[in-house]
């Protein structure tokens, strides 16, 4: 007997079949977002050969870098004073710059939170100022903000930091308090508590363990960006590097150093931050960085211990207003004591010196942003510029997307052929999340001497260590059940692999993918500033000059409009593929 | 005594609520005279959360008056009304304290009415009012856990610090919403005997919503029963028996599905019954 027989005469024959079975429905949404992503495809394709990785071009930069290792001088360090304050410098302007950002964030996470928004109206104002402060480049701040202050002083850093960090925290503020329980909120104000009362009472108390977590991970992506501080004027570790690198060749061995001491100094203060979200806060951390891998891996399976209080002896009411000093007391308060203590440290780290400020210049800097204007140039030059930019973007992240689906695939438990392979790629993965990107930009654009092409590999190099990861991970997250079925069916690996991981994998890919792009399109306008291309490189010039500050804002204004056009793009994308 | 004894310290004049176009509360008339001990009896939907909430101001109505310890509530401005707030005190279903906070903590917010500006940890607060916390924690047998966090605490530990931080406020009226639906039979049965005991002790009018006809018997003074947002029952609670109120509800019922909802709720509350029958 086979299985057609079992089917009976009435199912008549193949052909027959085929004429009765429904035609494939493809919804004209679905159409239109595969012709959009198969166009953005071709695009990363185009951006990637305009960009000139013709075999000539990677021989004479291959030439250079020989050529400038050959010459320089051996890797060295500055001496140990100098090294202690600039990393002193660098250190309590990223405390300092991200505790203002995290203080400015609560009024306007109240804002835009649905639940502690004053007036319905007042939340999109929350928001754009949370869009805003997050397109506006720190650097471009801190170039703009130069003629206010002396030149090495670290205030516009703190500023640059300050303003530009308002966007995300003030976001994650804002989701840590719509997703607080609204309850003990209800139950002061059923007591007569103020507006305020409620607040600081019932949501603050909730929310705090989630706040210092996104500062203290704020605080990360700070240090890592600092680097591109030095560029802007801002002394420490940046700064120092770039005087180095302006010296060639006597003055590589030691930027060189430098770069390693600010990779060094990443490293170490994730590892710290990882270990008091995770300790004092009971928060996993989920950063991409090294340091929250390690921790990750080193406090899986421990939760946290839970403590009691039993006080000893007779109690009484008297006695009892006395607070004991329990481990929980003894702990929150050492906290507290060393935050405050890391704070005034910064502050006399940094040694700010408030009678450099010419405060005269700083309403006149606010004013000089507006309105927004072309200078000199037309529009078809800023165009032109921001197609370079976006070019860099996408052909970054077609990079990374390609590397990063071999690695990937490779570091999901569900995909690779064996556990060593699987581990292998994890820290193949964790590797390249380690190495800050901006820095490895800096020092490619120095040592080859091109912009475009050094940040398109830098970018692509940071971006293979997130998108891999998320890749693994999203595969790995797939339900199992398809997979199983088709091993049962006989299927082999591969086969698996394309016809149950992949279409399940395939959404958050896309969705991924997307939000390399978006910040590929950031990063790059950054680079643009070091590497004097794209649009950073009008950037620059304008920023620097009081009289140019309009055309700052339209060039800001040019690349809001595409990271939210590709934000939008790729929220489209994961409704219609989800 | 003043003139306040003689009005009734709670006045609902035919009070709607609707809430789009789910009607939550209809016409309700209902009159609480100072030191009574209401329970408000309903399914779960028939509008009590609603009514309480309008008790405190939490909602206003659609329609009609809420008048509270002599005041209109929907005629207040907002500092008024937080006046009005601060002497009418609230205990919840799901208790609501903050679970990162110290149990003395959480019981001093009640105290916030009474004080300006927000205050944060427990050095913001005079030292008299801690005093009074830690009084009132002793009252509720959870003075040694006054330096616990409250997430800590069991749900019947956790409602007992509710209690006190509803002492705090030196309430006249006590508002409880089903603050024994999350817990286990036993501290249900200490937690309602806490609230009826406090309420003796300070001539606390109070208005307590339960869903459980067992607990309601022999509890309260009064019982007022909620169908469909509507006073269908007001009586006192004095000599009525189980298979009374039940009869009451049977005759109010008017479809099969409320019917059988009443009858599988009498079967819950035997069960309960014969369970704590089964301890003694
Ligand atoms: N905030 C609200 N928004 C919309 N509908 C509500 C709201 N609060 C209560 N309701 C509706 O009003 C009715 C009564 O609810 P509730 O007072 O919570 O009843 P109970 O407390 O007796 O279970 C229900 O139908 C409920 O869905
Ligand atoms: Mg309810």
């Amino acid at each position: 007997m086979t299985a057609l027989d079992v089917a009976g005469p009435s199912a008549g024959s193949a052909e027959d079949v085929a004429a009765r079975a429904p035609r494939r429905a493809f919804p004209a949404e679905r159409a239109c977002a595969v012709v959009v992503l198969v166009a953005m495809l071709i695009f990363s394709v185009w951006s990637l050969s305009m960009l000139d990785f013709s075999w000539g071009n990677i021989q004479s930069s291959w030439n250079i870098a020989v050529k400038v290792f050959s010459r320089m001088g051996p890797i060295s360090l500055p001496g140990p004073e100098d090294l202690f304050s600039l990393i002193g410098i660098t250190f309590g302007i990223v405390v300092l710059g991200t505790l203002a950002a995290s203080l400015i964030s609560i009024p306007v996470a109240l804002l835009a939170a649905a639940n502690t928004t004053p007036a319905p109206w007042l939340r999109p104002v929350g928001r754009a100022i949370g869009v805003i402060t997050r397109a506006v480049p720190d650097v471009v701040l801190a170039l703009a903000f130069s003629l206010t202050f002396a030149l090495g002083s670290p205030l516009p850093g703190i500023f640059a930091l300050g303003i530009h960090s308002i966007g995300m925290i003030s976001k994650l503020f804002a989701d840590a308090i719509e997703n607080s329980d609204d309850g003990p909120r209800l139950a002061i104000r059923a007591a007569g508590g103020s507006r305020a009362q409620e607040f600081w009472s019932g949501v603050f108390p909730q929310v705090l363990p989630s706040w210092i977590a996104t500062a203290l991970h704020r605080f990360d992506i700070n240090l890592r960006g600092s680097a591109i501080l030095g560029y802007a004027g801002v002394g420490g570790l940046g700064y120092a590097m770039k005087v180095a690198f302006a010296e060639f060749p006597t003055g590589y061995g030691r930027g060189l150093g430098i770069a390693c001491v600010i990779f060094v100094m990443c490293v170490v203060l994730e590892i710290v931050s990882s270990t008091i979200r995770r300790n004092l806060l009971g928060v996993q951390p989920l950063g991409r960085g090294l340091g929250d891998r390690i921790v990750r891996a080193a406090t899986k399976n421990r939760p946290a211990p839970a403590q009691r209080v039993a006080p000893r002896g007779e109690v009484d009411v008297h006695r009892m207003l006395r607070r004991p000093w329990t481990r929980d007391r003894v702990r929150d308060t050492s906290w507290t004591a060393t935050g405050l203590l890391v704070v005034v440290a910064a502050w006399f780290l940094t040694d700010i010196d408030f009678s450099q400020v010419q405060w005269q210049f700083v309403p006149r800097t606010i004013e000089s942003f507006w309105p927004p204007d072309l200078g000199s140039y037309s529009f078809a030059d800023f165009a032109q510029a921001m197609l370079v930019t976006i070019q860099v973007a996408f052909a970054a992240a077609l990079l990374s997307l390609v590397f990063s689906l071999v690695f990937g695939s490779l570091a999901a438990r569900n995909v690779a052929p064996s556990g060593g392979v699987r581990n292998t790629f994890r820290v193949i993965l964790v590797i390249f999340r380690g190495v800050p990107e901006l820095v490895l930009a800096i020092f490619l654009i120095m040592v080859t001497g091109l912009g475009n092409q050094a940040g398109v590999v830098a970018l692509a190099f940071g971006g293979i260590g997130l998108l891999g990861k998320l890749i693994a991970d999203s595969f790995e997250e797939v339900p199992n059940g398809p997979e199983r079925a088709l091993t049962a069916a006989g299927a082999s690996r591969a086969q698996r692999y394309l016809a149950a991981t992949w279409p399940q994998g395939l959404p958050s890919l896309i969705g991924n993918s997307l939000y390399l792009v978006d910040t590929n399109i950031r990063s790059a306008t950054i680079l643009g500033i070091v590497g004097g291309s794209g649009i950073g490189f009008y950037l620059t010039n304008a920023s620097t000059v009081l009289t140019l500050h309009g055309q700052v804002t339209t060039l800001v204004l040019m690349v809001i409009v595409t990271v939210l056009a590709v934000e939008g793009v790729a929220a489209w994308m994961r409704r219609v593929f989800r | 005594m003043n003139s306040t004894t003689i009005s009734p310290v709670i006045r609902l004049s035919g009070v709607s609520k609707d809430f789009g176009s789910t009607r939550a509360l209809s016409g309700v008339d209902l009159t609480v005279e100072r030191g009574e001990v209401v329970v408000l009896l309903g399914l779960s939907g028939s509008g009590k959360s609603t009514l309480l909430r309008h008790l405190d101001g939490l909602e206003l109505p659609t329609r009609g008056d809420v008048e509270v310890l002599g005041r209109s509530l929907p005629k207040l401005k907002a500092h008024e009304l937080r006046r009005v707030r601060a002497r009418v005190a609230m205990i919840f279903q799901q208790f609501e304290l903050v679970p990162s906070l110290t149990v003395l903590e959480n019981v001093l917010t009640g105290a916030l009415a009474r004080l300006k500006g927000p205050r944060l940890g427990l050095w913001a607060y005079p030292k008299q009012l801690k005093l009074a916390a830690l009084t009132h924690l002793d009252r509720v047998g959870m003075l040694e856990k006054a330096y616990e966090r409250a997430d800590q605490l069991s749900g019947g530990q956790q409602q007992r610090v509710a209690i006190a931080r509803a002492l705090m406020q030196s309430p006249e009226i006590l508002l409880a919403d089903e603050p024994v639906a999350s817990l286990d039979p036993e501290s249900s049965a200490q937690v309602m005997r806490l609230i009826r005991e406090i309420a003796a002790d300070d001539g606390l009018t109070v208005v307590c919503s339960l869903h459980q006809v067992d607990l309601a018997l022999g509890w309260g003074d009064r019982i007022v029963g909620l169908r469909h947002g509507e006073v269908v029952l007001d009586t006192p609670a004095m000599g009525l028996s189980k298979s009374q109120v039940m009869e009451i509800y049977g005759r109010v019922a008017t479809s099969t599905a409320e019917l059988s909802a009443i009858e599988s709720e009498l079967r819950d509350a035997e069960f309960a019954a014969q369970a704590t029958d089964g301890i003694r």
